[in-house]
């Protein structure tokens, strides 16, 4: 049995031990020394959690077919009561944490797994933990100078976080504007959230400008960039360095993905000297992008007809930049195993849940 | 000879929690259980009944996390999480050393008794004409609901053919709901409505032109306590061409109450605006820019607003305060144009103040 104990010098990032209210639990990053960023999209919150897991091996490989029904008999439930809403890699140990609700409606319960190497899962204590958390306020909100009271009906869901050199990374979506908003909030948390929110907007074909939200991102080259993918399906490239607060930041849109095929996520990993990223979506097969074609691609300035032509299956699209089908079916989760491969969660044609490591050499 | 006793197997209260316990154990398989302390977990395992029908070897999956304890010639599981209502669970009882099948023994958690009392209470847009590329609808509830329904229970269809618009909607994921999770919102998808991205040339449109349009609310919502809704709720709207300016609040009307009343002042729209966003997007000051207390509310088909103040109106000059990200049917704000074509000469996105429109009480005859 693994033993997991304090990590971590918690003082030095905030973290103070005691019992985190924890409504509901959706996108996953780590952050430095394994601390573990949760977003909580019921309570507007996001949680920065000690998991206690102190285990300095080498990171192993996951495989476990039927990992949901594993889960399910664990949480004492059918597959049908499980969510599984994110995964993420712990950067030292390599074990797999994954935010789950068992449930729904009143008896809804966030639980948060642990996976190790060999397979056997446990659930992270919320209670007792060393925490900290900073609220999802909602920046229009905050000058609103009406005396009338209104109801409490607007919210921010986060699609998807990413912890960048002393900041946490947030994109969001409102119930209420159709809005493209990237939060930037430093971390150990202050309270200073909404004084470093972006606008970001892409141009499709050079033609049309337009807000979205973000619905996955991941940053690569060393975190100068980052990669994007939209609810409405481009996948654009930013440059952190353009990332004040105050400023229109334009997004380069490098690749489209087709109709009913929206963005899931995606991870970078670096093999033979060069950097990569995958981006899978929910129709169309995983995709793999080499960063130095996107560096010398230019902003999609023409429709790529070869979607309009093929729209099923855009394997080799006219416009844009040249992306290379993989065969891995069913990607809905990727996560980087700290370098050495990438994790994934595949769903068969059967709905059954499984965990996949794959070496870098085999992507 | 084990098999021939009969287990029996009950919910019981156990320090504040559900627990399961289980009885008439043989005399000796109790003192096999006794040996060792580990010999219980080796022996007994639990497991949701839906495993055991998966198809999925049992033997390779945990068991349900929690603490089993041997109290007065009973075992008593106590779980980690809570049973859940209406599941029904395995105990798997194996012969010592696991060299032989299990014994199953089931038992269900009953479920509350209940019945249907939520109820979807409106659908906005109330306009009875839309644009075609209409943005988002709202669903009001009224008792708090369950998340994992909106695909499923919401949908769209032409009122002539009956025939559903497929994947009119983003897939709901993640479903957009306000804190009490009583309104929900349903964007229609975007991809398909902003000119020159791929699934807008594609397949077009999520709504049809010229179309009468009906959206449901199905009764197989589910509310928090996971009921159905007691009725299905449907609106049907006829669908019209595009709708892409900029919101322009030199474009309203404004019809201002008289002095000394508390008469209502109605601002009427050149179009029907987002129901949501009306609810905190305006607001009526003083002349010193002191808001007055009062109630706004969208008014019918979401083309006007209507504000009452608590005390009468006064003879200075007042003003209307516009909030910049206020946004119509189909997503254009005072901002900026929803899809802008930055090859036609549109004006750009303008950066965010609130507009403000003066306005007297008319006197008093």
């Amino acid at each position: 049995m693994v033993e997991y104990g304090t990590a971590i010098h918690v003082e030095d990032f905030g973290l103070e031990v005691g019992t985190p209210t924890v409504r509901s639990v959706g996108p996953l990053t780590f952050g430095p020394e394994g601390i573990l960023f949760v977003a909580d999209n019921v309570g507007a919150v996001i949680f920065a959690i000690d998991v206690g897991d102190s285990n300095n091996g080498r990171p192993q490989s996951v495989d476990m077919t039927n990992f949901d029904t594993s889960l399910a008999s664990y949480l004492g439930c059918s597959r049908d009561d499980l969510a599984i809403r994110d995964m993420a890699v712990h950067p030292r140990s390599g074990n797999v944490y994954f935010s789950v609700i068992r449930g729904s409606g009143d008896a809804a319960l966030p639980v948060i797994i642990r996976v190790s190497g060999g397979g056997a899962i446990s659930d992270v204590p919320l209670e007792n933990v060393a925490f900290s958390q900073t609220v999802i306020t909602d920046a229009a909100d905050k000058d609103d100078p009406r005396l009338v009271t209104r109801e409490k009906l607007r919210t921010v869901t986060v699609t998807d976080m990413s912890y960048v050199d002393g900041l946490l990374l947030v994109a969001g979506t409102s119930n209420e504007e159709f809005s493209s908003t990237l939060r930037r909030i430093p971390f150990p948390f202050n309270g200073d959230v909404d004084s470093n929110s972006l606008e970001i907007f892409h141009v499709s074909h050079g033609k049309y400008e337009s807000e979205a939200p973000i619905r996955a991102f991941v940053p690569y080259q060393g975190n100068a960039s980052i990669l994007a993918s939209y609810t409405c399906t481009p996948v654009v490239q930013f440059s952190i360095a353009e990332f004040e607060p105050g400023k229109k930041v334009m997004g380069k849109t490098v690749a489209e993905l087709g109709a009913h095929n929206r963005p899931l996520d995606l991870v970078s990993y670096e093999h033979g000297g060069w950097e990569y990223l995958l981006v899978c979506n929910d129709r169309h097969p995983l995709f793999k992008i080499a960063c130095k074609d996107i560096d010398v691609q230019g902003p999609l300035t023409v429709p790529d007809d070869s979607l309009d032509e093929s729209p099923a299956d855009p394997v080799t699209p006219g416009v844009g930049v040249p992306r290379q089908l993989l065969p891995h079916a069913g990607v809905k989760r990727m996560a980087s195993l700290n370098g050495s491969g990438v994790l994934m969660m595949q769903q068969d044609e059967d709905g059954n849940i499984h965990l996949h490591s794959y070496s870098v050499e085999s992507l | 000879m084990t098999r021939c006793r009969q287990l029996h197997l009950e919910w019981l209260e156990h320090r504040g929690r559900t627990c399961l316990r289980v009885r008439g154990w043989a005399e000796s398989e109790w003192h096999g259980f006794g040996v060792m302390a580990s010999a219980l977990d080796r022996r007994l395992s639990i497991l949701p009944s839906d495993v055991l029908e998966s198809g999925v070897d049992f033997r390779t999956v945990p068991t349900l996390a929690g603490e089993l304890i041997m109290e007065h010639a009973s075992v008593c599981f106590v779980p980690r999480f809570p049973f859940m209502d209406g599941t029904s669970y395995t105990l798997l009882v194996y012969p010592d050393g696991r060299s032989e099948g299990p014994e199953a023994w089931a038992i269900r958690r009953p479920l509350p008794p209940s019945a249907p009392h939520t109820e979807a209470l409106a659908i906005y847009p109330t306009a009875a004409a839309l644009p075609v590329n209409l943005l988002r609808i709202y669903v009001h509830f009224s008792g708090p609901m369950s998340e994992g329904w909106a695909g499923r229970a919401v949908r769209a269809c032409c009122e002539d053919t009956r025939e559903v618009l497929e994947e009119a909607f983003l897939p709901p994921d993640p479903e957009l709901w306000d804190p009490e999770r009583r309104r929900l919102t349903m964007l229609l998808d975007p991809g398909r409505i902003k000119r020159g991205l791929a699934p807008n040339r594609e397949v077009g449109y999520p709504l049809v032109e010229g179309a009468t349009v009906k959206v449901i609310v199905d009764t197989e919502f589910r509310d928090a306590s996971d009921q159905p809704l007691k009725s299905a709720v449907k609106r049907s709207y006829r669908i019209g061409p595009a709708l892409r300016s900029r919101v322009c609040p030199e474009h309203w009307r404004l019809k201002a109450p008289k002095i000394g009343s508390l008469g209502q002042l109605k601002i009427q729209f050149d179009r029907p605006m987002d129901h949501a966003l009306l609810q905190r997007g305006l607001t009526v000051c003083d002349a010193d820019g002191v808001p007055v207390p009062g109630l706004g509310a969208p008014g019918a088909s979401e083309e006007s607003w209507l504000f009452t103040p608590d005390s009468p109106w006064g003879e200075g000059r007042y003003r209307l305060l516009v909030e910049p990200r206020l946004e119509d049917v189909a997503g254009n704000s005072l901002l900026r144009v929803f899809d802008r074509d930055v090859t036609k000469d549109e004006p750009p996105p303008l950066r965010g103040r609130r507009v403000r429109l003066d306005f007297s009480c008319a006197s008093t005859p």
